[in-house]
């Protein structure tokens, strides 16, 4: 019983020994595989479309969409089609569209490790198309604040200051109000505003009013003067006492001695107030100098006063490069926009130039060492090998009339690799080609990057022969609207970029058959700008720039800036001209009638007194002449009666002697 | 995730059994190589293939990858230092250039000076980290595992019905 109730042990189940091998393990790695291979024909293609879709929206901060995408793992292959690009300045368009993208790597290369693709087609390509439905745009990156203070981190203030150096530079140069100043200049120039302005302080009119009130004065005391000094009735006095005095038949020397010093009391009479009269003449030869400078100094004063006058005009002096960078300013801020938002992606997604070279001249190809977050990587290719990275060929081509936007392109891009030095080629990218619909030709770029010196070295030229342009606006101020309606422009980009630092740029644009939009608040002005323009039937535009990125320093210039300044200048000179004529004719009404009197009263004086003098001198002449001569006469008669006496004295004693003798 | 627990704990289990040795003192070596190399890389992926086909404790794998992956991290610069010297040394370079242009050898990522300097360093700890590991083990198993055993705790638990009930699972299943 109790061994029939025993229960009988379970057989205990040996494990059978193990081998090296673990055989269990084939099945789950073969499911590993098989879900791996199912992974990648199902989901793989659909999951790198939305991974590349959203790497395109962080680097190109726009919606970036893809239609399709396929690989194949055998073939090694790529096909995206249908890559749509959104603008992000305009998300209702794209910025770039491309159909089709195809290309295939080297099996040889990638069991290497490498990547290597000999060509790749671009097809299809459109710009400015408009989308289905507006693209999504990355909104601008929040300011990072401080917890403590809510400003913006000392660190976020550093990178807005490095990012605002490179537009301090030239926005430094542009001044809004250029052309506005420039219309303020010319409607400033009505006389009437500044001459209201100025009226009642014109230091010419208190000058000549007191001028004025001087000459009348002196005028008075001269006429005073004349009636003291020594008049014709004086002169006839003396006239008539000198003919009173004996000049002949002296009876005696007491005699003649007495007339003789009654001609001597006349003459130096006479001769007094011919003195009197010579000292009025010098006083009033002194006068008249006086009033004459006076006279001077008033014109002195009303040229003054003018050209103070003129000064409330503000004659300006116009810079014609200013002119051109305010004119130029709003045409050429997308621009630059849009070439900040290259360089700074730029900044972010190309990689610095840290080839290992053994000298300058002598690159090392066998060995170039590329870091990363920690360590080096290096490359040790040799002649003919292939480097970690190489797209041989990529060839472009669109036909136009596809679709309007877009245009006939034919372009290539060589050499795309992460070791020029090995390959020895730099990347060379060549595009050419036209858009009819858009009026677009002549476009020829060409890109060339070149890596293979310690400093590396991009240069890019573009090129288009015609483009349209319209209706763009230059100025859009609150006194100026200048804009070209319409107008065929042709550009010409060269620029260098060495070392990802060193920036230089020359840019050439011309604009032909131009049609202006001018409108102004000023009439005057208006009318100006409109003389000016009519003038300008080709618009060139010169932009130069050169600096150390992110610093860049942009010179502007363009044969509107000094057309229109020369213009300008022309204007505002005949406004001026005519705003001198009305500041003399207002000077002259307000002192020239009081210069007037002055003058008259002068020249009465002169005339006047002058008269009087020298007739009273003459006269003072003539007087002293009269007693000199009578004087002289006097003198001979008493010598002649002298001698006849003493001849008469010896002869009659002659006669004595001979009666005495006998004779 | 549950077949890596799973690992773990069948790591555990053989530690405290009486064999499995030479396996677990093989996965902490090959665990060596898996913490020192990037993971993705020729050699991981050798070493995974070793691990998973050859009878290697998996679990003793991972563990001692986990752990040596921080080993690698503090190494990092002396394996820097130690992997530009030998890249940069001359008389390799015509090795290392037939290497770099070989099919799937260039996929070990040797051109790295810190994967080549922390290469370098686990395959010298590897061969000796083997030998330690499995005198480790033994070491354990002795001093550790029979020490625990004597304890009254560890009788009591044993005597349970809990663990006669666990104990014959394990026979049942395993």
């Amino acid at each position: 019983m109790s061994d029939s109730q025993t229960p009988t042990p379970a057989p205990i189940k040996k494990n059978k020994p193990k081998g090296p091998l673990r055989t269990e393990a084939v099945l789950p790695f073969t499911i590993i595989i098989l879900l791996v291979m199912i992974y990648f024909k199902l989901f793989f293609d659909s999951n790198l479309r939305k991974g590349l879709e959203f790497a395109g929206y962080k680097v190109t901060g726009a919606e970036v969409d893809i239609a399709e995408l396929q690989t194949s793992f055998f073939k090694a292959s790529i096909r995206i089609q249908g890559i749509e690009v959104t603008d992000a300045m305009k998300p209702s368009h794209n910025s770039v569209s491309i159909g089709d993208v195809r290309f295939g790597m080297l099996w040889d290369a990638i069991l290497r490790g490498k990547v290597v693709i000999k060509e790749v087609v671009v097809e299809k390509i459109e710009f400015g198309k408009p989308r289905k439905s507006p693209g999504k745009v990355k909104p601008p990156e929040p300011v990072v604040v401080n917890e403590d203070d809510g400003k913006p981190s000392a660190l976020q203030k550093e990178a807005e200051k490095v990012k605002d150096k490179a537009l301090s530079a030239t926005e430094s140069k542009y001044n809004n109000n250029v052309l506005g100043d420039v219309a303020n200049m010319l409607g400033g120039t009505d006389s009437k505003v500044q001459m209201d302005k100025v009226e009642g302080s014109l230091l010419s009119k208190d000058m000549a009013t007191k001028l004025n009130a001087d000459m009348k004065l002196k005028s008075q005391a001269w006429q005073d003067r004349l009636k003291k000094l020594p008049q014709a009735k004086d002169f006839q006095a003396l006239s008539d006492r000198a003919a009173k005095v004996k000049t002949k038949d002296f009876k005696s020397v007491d005699e003649l001695q007495s007339s003789l010093k009654e001609f001597d009391s006349i003459f130096k009479e006479a001769d007094a107030k011919t003195k009197e009269i010579q000292a009025a003449n010098s006083d009033l030869n002194q006068d008249l100098q006086t009033s004459q400078k006076q006279i001077k100094d008033l014109e002195e004063q009303i040229n003054k006063d003018a050209k103070n006058l003129e000064s409330h005009f503000k004659i300006p002096k116009i810079d014609p490069k200013s002119l051109s960078q305010a004119l130029f300013r709003q045409y050429l801020d997308p621009y630059l926009a849009k070439f900040n938002h290259y360089k700074n992606l730029a900044n972010k997604y190309v990689p610095p130039n840290l080839m290992k070279k053994k000298n300058k001249e002598e690159v090392d190809v066998s060995m170039q060492p590329h870091p990363r977050e920690k360590g080096v990587v290096y490359e040790f290719g040799r002649t003919n090998s292939y480097p970690a990275f190489w797209i041989q060929h990529v060839g472009v081509s669109s036909q136009a009339g596809m679709s309007p936007y877009s245009g006939n392109i034919k372009g290539e891009i060589n050499d795309i690799t992460t070791n020029q030095a090995l390959i020895g080629k730099p990347t060379v990218a060549l595009f050419a080609g036209d858009f009819p619909s858009a009026q677009l030709s002549g476009l020829d770029s060409k890109l060339v990057i070149d890596n293979r010196q310690e400093n590396s070295k991009i240069t890019f030229d573009f090129g288009l022969g015609s483009f349209p342009i319209e209706a763009r606006a230059l100025v859009n101020s609150e006194e100026v609207n200048i804009a070209f309606n319409k107008a065929s422009g042709q550009l010409k980009l060269h620029s260098e970029l060495e070392a990802l630092r060193n920036f230089k740029m020359n840019l050439d644009n011309k604009f032909s058959q131009v049609q202006y939009d001018i409108k102004a608040k000023n009439s005057t002005v208006e009318e100006v700008l409109k003389t000016v323009f009519a003038g300008i039937p080709i618009v060139t535009l010169e932009a130069e720039g050169h600096g150390e990125l992110p610093s860049l320093s942009l010179s502007v210039n363009s044969n509107l800036g000094t057309e229109l300044s020369k213009g300008i200048e022309k204007q505002i000179q005949a406004k001026i001209n005519e705003a001198r004529e009305k500041i003399q004719k207002y000077v002259n009404e307000q002192v020239g009638a009081q210069k007037a009197q002055i003058e008259a009263l002068y020249n009465q004086i002169k005339g006047q007194v002058e008269k009087e003098l020298k007739k009273l001198q003459d006269q003072a002449d003539a007087q002293k002449k009269v007693v000199q001569n009578k004087t002289d006469a006097a003198k001979k008669d008493g010598e002649n009666q002298g001698k006849k006496k003493v001849e008469d004295t010896v002869k009659n004693a002659a006669e004595e002697l001979k009666k005495k003798m006998g004779w | 995730m549950t077949l890596l627990l799973k690992q773990i704990f069948a790591f555990f289990q053989l530690l405290n059994s009486d064999t499995g040795r030479d396996q677990l003192a093989a996965g902490l070596a090959c665990g060596i190589i898996l913490g020192f190399a990037p993971f993705f890389s020729l050699q991981t992926i050798l070493v995974l293939i070793l691990v998973f086909f050859f009878r290697i404790q998996l679990g003793a794998a991972f563990l001692s990858a986990f752990f040596f992956k921080f080993v690698a991290y503090a190494f990092d610069p002396i394996a820097d230092i130690l992997g530009r010297n030998i890249l940069e040394t001359e008389a390799l370079r015509p090795i290392f250039v037939k290497i770099y242009n070989m099919p799937i050898l260039p996929f070990t990522r040797f051109n790295d000076s810190i994967v080549m300097g922390s290469l370098v360093i686990s395959v010298i700890l590897t061969i000796p980290g083997f030998f330690i590991f499995r005198h480790l083990v033994e070491r354990y198993r002795i001093v550790v595992v029979a020490r625990i055993r004597e304890t009254k705790i560890w009788k009591a638990m044993a005597a349970s019905k809990f663990y006669n009930w666990y104990a014959s699972y394990e026979k049942l299943y395993r």
